[in-house]
């Protein structure tokens, strides 16, 4: 289980993420979403420990990032398609971060050829396109076998063999019991692939909940609709609330 | 202490599999021999001290500069590279508190540091004595294990400056660009002509302490000393990156 309560980030003035809350239970994939700058990264970033929240809290089940134990064994995160160290090759990659984690040797070999690219072991990784970088990246996060998956765009840069293969491998893992939250901006691929949305604009909750029964209750017939009309909304409250404020 | 030895591992893996320490090496061998050949043939000619003497062995053991710059820039890639391949993202998700990480990339780049150093100044050594020995030539100088020693040790203290710097700047170029500038504005072109009898306590006062055996006496540190302020710089310098690595955000 995912909680973030009361999360907030200022960049200068700029509130980044604004006393943002929510939740993201096991067996389903979530999807994570909200127009460009809207404070997706940057909210990862505090769940995951890389950027310090000005307030609030973000846990997975129930302790911060930092304080878990083998955080690599419990969370396979990944923010970046491009954490890679060009010269190396893909299995090489895979051997450093389980090194560092303490993690058996076997299991680099195991989730290249979970991710399809156990071809490509001996490869570059600077050789790679986009797709298999992103292959690479999910087989990283795999490495310690965990129980949440947190993905930054995984669907980005894939061809649509790619984004199929991406969705039906991320319903598997939910439907193992892993708790899969996944930011997007592709609407149209994140319909097809999450259970439950969190929508995020200007920093603050738009909406949360199952996809189902949010469509169904501002009675839009798909998950584009939906994100407009809930972005739309939200974009008129924080209007009538800076207007409220400055008279 | 488990994580440490896990990074620190990993850390050395990355050093074994990364093409700019190979490449450092290859490169510093490569210099170091050539060097010495260089001193051997030109040795005696144009008032140059002859082939056998101390003069001119030391000469062609002056290989400390070498290891040095080697390992400056070898830390400053190890460290600086992080972020340049974003690399530091999955490391400080596998360690998020962040401790180990400075200390782990220090140890494995001390003891890249020590071969590579060791390895140069060898091969180095090496070919100084076929050189002698062509020439009937069998004697070194007294100081030379002393040399040896101070080359190595000052080349792996180079690699940890290397690393704190990397990790302080973040950026490889900026990194290189302030050791280099430190080096011959700060302390070669301003400090040793301002304080010229301080200048020995200076990063490069102590290194030349311990790799150049022509410096007259009591211009340059003891080598118990020089070691000491070397170790001091290095030690300031990656305290001062570790408390970095801690309190910034990861971008």
């Amino acid at each position: 289980m995912i909680t973030v309560h009361q999360l907030t980030k200022h960049y200068r003035s700029v509130a980044a993420v604004n006393g943002l809350t929510f939740e993201v239970g096991p067996g389903r994939v979530t999807g994570f979403l909200g127009p460009n700058g809207a404070g997706k990264t940057t909210t990862l970033r505090m769940l995951l420990g890389l950027t310090r929240p000005d307030s609030g809290t973000a846990t997975i089940d129930g302790v911060r990032y930092r304080d878990l134990r083998q955080p690599v064994r419990r969370v396979g995160a990944a923010l970046d398609n491009d954490s890679f160290q060009p010269g190396r090759s893909a299995i090489e990659h895979l051997r450093v971060t389980a090194t560092a984690a303490g993690i058996s040797s076997k299991r680099p070999a195991e989730v290249l050829d979970m991710v399809g690219l156990a071809d490509a072991a001996r490869r570059r990784v600077g050789t790679f396109s986009l797709g298999m970088r992103q292959r690479l990246t999910l087989a990283t996060t795999m490495l310690g076998d965990p129980g949440v998956l947190i993905l930054d765009e995984p669907l980005n840069g894939l061809d649509p063999d790619g984004i199929r293969w991406m969705r039906d491998l991320l319903r598997k893992l939910a439907a193992e019991g892993r708790t899969v939250l996944v930011s997007s901006h592709l609407l149209a691929e994140a319909a097809q692939t999450v259970d439950d949305v969190v929508v995020i604009a200007n920093g603050r909750l738009a909406a949360e909940g199952p996809v189902a029964e949010l469509t169904a209750s501002t009675h839009t017939d798909n998950l584009e609709d939906l994100f407009f009309d809930l972005i739309n909304n939200r974009a008129r409250i924080d209007d009538h609330a800076s207007e409220a404020y400055s008279s | 202490m488990t994580t440490v030895v896990h990074l620190t591992r990993a850390e050395i893996r990355k050093l074994a599999t990364s093409w700019s320490y190979l490449i450092a090496v290859a490169v510093s061998i490569g210099l170091a021999v050539m060097s010495v050949a260089v001193d051997a043939i030109v040795a005696g000619r144009n008032g140059t001290p002859p082939l056998g003497t101390t003069a001119s062995t030391d000469q062609m053991l002056k290989l400390g500069p070498v290891c040095c710059v080697a390992m400056l820039i070898v830390g400053i890639v190890a460290a600086g590279g992080e972020y340049r391949h974003k690399t530091i993202i999955p490391a400080v998700l596998i360690a998020p508190r962040r401790h180990g990480l400075v200390l782990a990339k220090a140890i494995a780049v001390a003891l890249g540091g020590a071969l590579l150093s060791a390895v140069t100044f060898g091969l180095g050594l090496a070919t100084a004595i076929v050189a002698l020995a062509i020439h009937h030539l069998h004697d070194l100088p007294s100081a030379t294990g002393h040399l040896y020693a101070g080359s190595v040790i000052t080349g792996t203290l180079f690699g940890l400056i290397g690393t704190a710097l990397g990790y302080i700047t973040r950026n490889t170029i900026v990194a290189a660009a302030a050791a280099v500038g430190w080096v011959l504005f700060g302390e070669l072109a301003i400090l040793h002509t301002v304080i010229p009898h301080q200048a020995k306590w200076l990063i490069t006062g102590a290194a030349v302490a311990l790799t150049d055996p022509t410096s007259p006496a009591g211009s340059v540190l003891g080598p118990v000393t020089a070691v000491a302020v070397l170790i001091g710089y290095a030690a300031a310098l990656l305290a001062a990156a570790s408390g970095l690595v801690l309190c910034r955000d990861v971008a």
